[in-house]
C-alpha cells in the first residue's frame, strides 16, 4: 500500500471494538482508498502505555491512537463534560451525538492532533469484592474508577482511588490493592475480573469516553483524496458502527453474570437512585467551575451536548 | 573544585534517599490509614508512585557518577589497561548520549504536563510539579555524567567492581 | 524474511556489539530502541518515545516494591541479621559430618526469606560463612561453592527482583509467583543440603558436639527475621494488603527491629537508603532499556512472526519447552541473567502461553534457569562476587565447587516440569 498507518490501542486483539469496530474500519478504509490506505493494529499495549496514547499520537510515534482522555485528569476538561453520570441512555446513538457535539471544541482542546470520533461503550456501574447498594457503601474502600471524573466520584463519596487502565485492573485487584472496579459488564470477563467481583451495583451509573485521534503531520502529507477517504470514516455514522459491537457485547455481559449463581446484583430502588444522583450533583458544578475558569460558557457547553443527545433519542434524562 | 565535585554529588546521593525514605513512609502511613482506620490517604497511590519516579531519577543521577550499572566484561577483561579505558570512555560516551537525550526529551513531557493541567485522580494537584522534580534527577544525570568523564580517562574507574543486584 | 525481520536482526547485533563494548545493557538497549524505531518510523517519532516511555517506567505502580524489597534486605544485612542467621545454623546442624556448609545453606535460605537478591545473599554470607568454613578445614572450593549456589536461593525464596520482573513483564499476578517460590525454595535448601553429603561426603570435616542451650539460645536472635517474612508474605498470601504494601511495611519494620536494637542509627539509615536506592537504579535502567527495545522489536512485528514460527515447528508442548529451556542455559551461562529476562521473555512468554503452560509455573522455571545462569560459567555473576570479596579464591576453584550444585538445579528443574503442583499448589490456595 502507498500509505501504511499504525493504530495503536490498549485493550486485548480479541476485544469486541478491535475484531467489530476497528477491522471492519480499516477495511472499508482500505477497500474506499482502492487499497491505498493499508492500516495495521497493534493491541494491548504493545507500543506503549495505555495513558500515553494521546502523546504517542500527537508525536508521531503511532499514526491513530486510541485513547482514553480520562486517563489524564485535567487535561481534556470540554470532553470530560461526557463523562458526568446519568448522560447517555445507550451508547450507539449517543456516540454519535457525541462526536458531532465535540467535533468543533476539538479544534482547541485537541488542537495538536486531528480528532476523529468519540466513543463510549455501553454504561458502566461499580463491581465489588463486597455489596454496593448505596452511596454510603463506597466509604473507605479503595476503587478503580474508570476515569477521571469517577475518581472525583469515589473521592467525595470517602473512598480513594487506584487509577490503572483497564487493561491492569486485574492486577490491582487480584492483590487487593482494589476492592472495587468501574467498568461495564462484559468488561469484566474481557480483563478477567469476573471471579474477583461478584457484587455489582445494578444500574446504569456512567459512560467512560474514548476516541480515535490521528497523528497532523501525517494526515497532511496524504493526497487530498486519500485525506477525504479518512475523514469520510470519521464521522458520527462511523462512530456508531464502530461501538455497536462493542454496546451489544457488553451489555449481554449483564445478562452473563446475572445468570451466574457466584454473582450477586444489587438493584437500588427509586429512592436509592435518587440518593446515587444527589451524591454526583456535586461532579456536575466541579465540571462547570472548572470550565468557567478556563473562561469557557459551561452551560452552553452541556447544553449543546444534551440537545445533541435528545437529537438522536439518547439522552438519559427528562 | 574535586571538593566541591564530591560535594555535588553526596547532595544528589543524598536527596535520593531522602526521598526513598519519605516515600517508604507515605506508603505505610496509607497502609496504616487504609487498614488499621479505614481511612484511605487521597492521592497516595499518585504521588507514591510520582515520588519513586523521582527516587529513581535522583538516584540515576548518583550511579552514573559513581558508576556500577551491569555491563558486560569479557572484551573489557581481554584488554590492557589502555585499552580497557579506552573501553570504559567509549561506554561513558554512550551513556552521556543517551542521557542527554533522555534530558532534552523528558522536558517536553513535563512541559506538555504543565500547558494541560493534568493533576491527581483524587484531589486534582497538579502533577507537573511531581514530573518537574523527576526531570531534575535527569539534568542532574547529566552534570554528575559530565564529572565523570576525568575519572574514567584517568582509569580511575578500573579497580572498582560492579555491583549487580539479582 | 521481510525488511521488518532483517531491521529486527541487525538491532540485536548492534545490540550486542554495543554491550561487547561495555556500554551498560540497559543503555545499549535503549539507543537501539529508538535509533532501530527511527529506522522503521522515522527520527522524530522515535526520540519521542524518550519523552513517555522511561518516565512511565519509573513512574510504574507495579514496580514500587522493587526498590522497599532491595531496602528491606539493605536494613537487614546491616543491622547484622545475617550474621545471626548464621549463628543459628551452627548451632542447630552443626553436629553433623559438614555441619558448617549445612548451616551455610540453612542461614542462605532464612536471608533469602526477607532479601530478594541472590548476589546481596551470596554476597552477605561470603564474608561470613568462607571465613569460618575455611578455620574449620573446608577447602574453599567447596565453601565458595556453596555460598554460590546458596546465594541464588535469595530470588527463589519470596521476596524476589526476579519475580517482579517478571510479573511485570508479563502481568502475572507477583502475589501468587512469592507464593509459588516457597515449597520450590525448600525443596531447593534440602536438595543443595544432600548434594553437599553426596559430593564431598567422607571429605567434610566431622562436626562439633550439640549443644541444646546453645541452640534454643540462638532461636532469640533470629525472632526478627522470621517475624518479618511470616509478616510480609503472610500478608501478602492472605491477600491482607498488596506486595507493594507489604514491602514499604516490611522495610520500615525491619528498620524499627534494627534502630530498637541499637544496630542502625541515622547515619547507617541513610547509607542503606542511598544504597539500596542505588540497586534498584541499576535495574531500572535495565527496564527502560527493555521497554525501548520491546517497542522497536513490536513495530518491526518480529516477535509476533518468531512466535507463530515456534508454534508452527509442531515441536509439541514439551518438545518447545525444552528448546527454549536450552536457549535459557547458553544465554544464562553467557549474560546477565536480567538482560537474559527482559531481552528473551518477550519472545518466549507468548508461545508458553499459546502452549497452555501456566504463567505463575513458568515463572518459577525462568527463576531456577536464572539460577543456574547465575553460577554456570563462564558469566555466573555469584561466582564473580564472591571472587570480587574472597579475592584469595581463583575463579576456577570456585567453578568447580559451583558443578555439583549446577546438577542439583537440573534435577530440580525437571522435577518441577514433570511435577507442576510443587510449585502450584500453594498458590492455588490462595483466595
Ligand atoms: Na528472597
Ligand atoms: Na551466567
Amino acid at each position: 500500500a502507498e500509505i501504511e498507518l499504525t493504530l495503536s490501542h490498549w485493550v486485548p486483539g480479541t476485544h469486541p471494538l478491535q475484531v467489530t469496530g476497528m477491522e471492519p474500519w480499516a477495511e472499508s478504509i482500505k477497500q474506499a482508498s482502492n487499497g491505498r490506505i493499508e492500516i495495521t493494529i497493534y493491541p494491548a499495549q504493545q507500543l506503549g502505555a495505555a495513558a500515553d496514547h494521546y502523546d504517542m499520537a500527537r508525536d508521531g510515534i503511532v499514526d491513530i491512537g486510541f485513547i482514553n482522555p480520562g486517563y489524564q485528569p485535567g487535561r481534556f476538561p470540554i470532553l470530560a463534560a461526557a463523562e458526568l453520570p446519568f448522560l447517555f441512555e445507550n451508547a450507539k446513538a449517543g456516540v454519535a451525538a457525541l462526536t458531532e457535539w465535540y467535533k468543533p471544541y476539538s479544534e482547541t482542546e485537541m488542537a495538536d492532533t486531528y480528532f476523529c470520533m468519540a466513543l463510549s461503550h455501553d454504561p458502566g456501574t461499580f463491581h465489588s469484592t463486597s455489596k454496593i447498594l448505596v452511596p454510603e457503601d463506597v466509604k473507605g474502600k479503595t476503587v478503580r474508577p474508570a476515569n477521571a471524573t469517577e475518581a472525583r466520584f469515589v473521592n467525595l463519596l470517602g473512598g480513594a482511588s487506584v487509577q490503572v487502565s483497564a487493561a491492569e485492573s486485574r492486577e490491582v485487584l487480584a492483590k487487593g490493592a482494589a476492592d472495587m472496579t468501574q467498568s461495564p459488564w462484559e468488561s469484566l470477563y474481557i480483563f478477567g475480573v469476573d471471579s474477583i467481583v461478584t457484587h455489582h451495583l445494578d444500574m446504569p451509573l456512567y459512560a467512560s469516553i474514548n476516541a480515535f485521534i490521528f497523528n497532523k503531520a501525517k494526515l497532511e502529507i496524504m493526497s487530498e483524496e486519500d485525506r477525504q477517504v479518512i475523514y469520510d470514516h470519521c464521522t458520527p455514522e462511523w462512530a456508531e458502527k464502530m461501538s455497536s459491537g462493542w454496546a451489544d457485547a457488553e451489555a449481554a455481559g449483564r445478562d452473563k453474570i446475572a445468570a451466574d449463581p457466584k454473582h450477586t446484583l444489587w438493584k437500588p430502588n427509586e429512592e436509592q437512585v435518587q440518593m446515587w444522583k444527589d451524591a454526583a450533583a456535586p461532579l456536575t458544578d466541579e465540571w462547570k467551575e472548572t470550565i468557567r475558569k478556563a473562561g469557557g460558557d459551561p452551560d452552553e457547553m452541556l447544553n449543546g451536548l444534551i440537545e445533541a443527545l435528545k437529537a438522536r433519542n439518547s439522552y438519559a434524562g427528562e | 573544585m574535586r571538593h566541591i565535585l564530591e560535594k555535588f554529588c553526596t547532595g544528589v546521593e543524598i536527596i535520593a534517599g531522602v526521598l526513598l525514605g519519605l516515600c517508604t513512609l507515605l506508603i505505610v502511613v496509607s497502609t496504616a490509614g487504609r487498614y488499621l482506620l479505614s481511612w484511605p490517604v487521597p492521592d497516595a497511590f499518585d504521588i507514591s508512585r510520582l515520588l519513586i519516579g523521582a527516587c529513581i531519577m535522583w538516584g540515576f543521577a548518583s550511579v552514573c557518577y559513581r558508576g556500577g550499572q551491569i555491563a558486560v566484561d569479557i572484551v573489557w577483561e581481554l584488554l590492557p589497561r589502555r585499552g580497557k579505558i579506552v573501553l570504559d570512555l567509549f561506554a561513558w560516551a554512550m551513556l552521556f548520549f543517551f542521557t542527554v537525550l533522555l534530558a532534552y526529551q523528558t522536558y517536553f513531557r513535563v512541559a506538555s504536563a504543565y500547558r494541560s493541567n493534568e493533576g491527581t485522580f483524587d484531589l486534582r494537584i497538579p502533577v507537573w510539579p511531581m514530573l518537574g522534580l523527576i526531570w531534575l534527577g535527569c539534568a542532574a544525570a547529566v552534570i554528575t555524567l559530565l564529572f565523570a568523564f576525568s575519572r574514567v580517562r584517568a582509569g580511575r574507574d578500573l579497580g572498582q567492581h560492579q555491583e549487580p543486584f539479582e | 524474511m521481510n525488511s521488518g525481520d532483517l531491521t529486527a536482526i541487525l538491532g540485536f547485533l548492534a545490540m550486542f556489539v554495543l554491550m561487547a563494548l561495555r556500554v551498560p545493557i540497559g543503555i545499549a538497549m535503549g539507543l537501539v530502541g529508538v535509533f532501530g524505531f527511527a529506522s522503521v518510523r522515522g527520527l522524530a517519532p522515535a526520540l519521542n518515545l524518550l519523552t513517555t516511555s522511561p518516565f512511565r517506567v519509573v513512574t510504574d505502580f507495579n514496580l514500587t516494591l522493587v526498590p522497599f524489597f532491595v531496602l528491606m534486605g539493605v536494613f537487614a544485612t546491616n543491622s547484622g541479621m545475617s550474621r545471626e542467621l548464621f549463628r543459628a545454623g551452627n548451632a542447630w546442624l552443626g553436629s553433623f559430618r559438614g555441619g558448617l556448609a549445612l548451616a551455610t545453606i540453612a542461614a542462605c535460605a532464612g536471608f533469602a526469606a526477607i532479601c530478594g537478591s541472590s548476589v546481596a545473599t551470596a554476597a552477605t554470607m561470603t564474608r561470613i560463612a568462607v571465613p569460618e568454613m575455611r578455620a574449620a578445614g573446608y577447602h574453599d572450593g567447596t565453601s565458595t561453592g556453596i555460598v554460590a549456589a546458596g546465594g541464588t536461593l535469595g530470588i527463589l525464596i519470596p521476596p524476589s527482583v526476579v519475580m517482579v520482573v517478571y510479573a511485570y513483564l508479563t502481568e502475572t499476578d507477583v502475589g501468587q509467583l512469592f507464593i509459588a517460590g516457597i515449597i520450590p525454595g525448600l525443596l531447593a535448601t534440602l536438595m543443595y543440603m544432600a548434594t553437599v553429603r553426596i559430593a564431598h561426603g567422607k571429605a567434610l570435616p566431622a562436626g562439633r558436639r550439640f549443644d541444646p542451650r546453645e541452640a534454643l539460645d540462638s532461636l532469640k536472635d533470629i525472632w526478627a527475621v522470621g517475624l518479618l517474612f511470616i509478616a510480609v508474605i503472610g500478608v501478602i498470601y492472605l491477600g491482607i494488603a498488596t506486595p507493594t504494601e507489604a514491602a514499604a511495611v516490611g522495610a520500615f519494620a525491619t528498620m524499627i527491629i534494627g534502630v530498637a536494637r541499637r544496630r542502625l542509627d541515622a547515619r547507617k539509615i541513610l547509607d542503606s537508603l542511598v544504597e539500596a536506592l542505588r540497586t534498584s537504579v541499576v535495574l531500572y535502567t535495565v527496564l527502560i532499556g527493555a521497554m525501548l527495545f520491546g517497542y522497536f522489536l513490536a513495530i518491526t512485528q518480529s516477535p509476533q512472526k518468531l512466535t507463530a514460527l515456534l508454534v508452527a515447528m509442531d515441536l509439541g508442548p514439551y518438545g518447545t519447552l525444552a528448546l527454549i529451556l536450552v536457549v535459557f542455559f547458553i544465554a544464562g551461562a553467557l549474560m546477565d541473567e536480567m538482560a537474559m529476562i527482559v531481552l528473551l521473555l518477550p519472545v518466549v512468554f507468548p508461545v508458553i502461553v499459546k502452549l497452555g503452560f501456566d504463567p505463575v509455573w513458568f515463572g518459577v522455571i525462568l527463576v531456577t534457569c536464572c539460577q543456574l545462569g547465575m553460577i554456570a560459567p563462564p558469566v555466573g555473576i555469584n561466582v564473580f562476587v564472591i571472587n570480587s570479596i574472597a579475592r584469595e579464591v581463583k575463579l576456577t576453584t570456585i567453578y568447580r565447587g559451583v558443578a555439583p550444585f549446577i546438577a542439583a538445579d537440573i534435577v530440580r528443574l525437571v522435577l518441577l516440569t514433570v511435577f507442576p503442583a510443587i510449585a502450584l499448589w500453594l498458590p492455588m490456595t490462595m483466595r
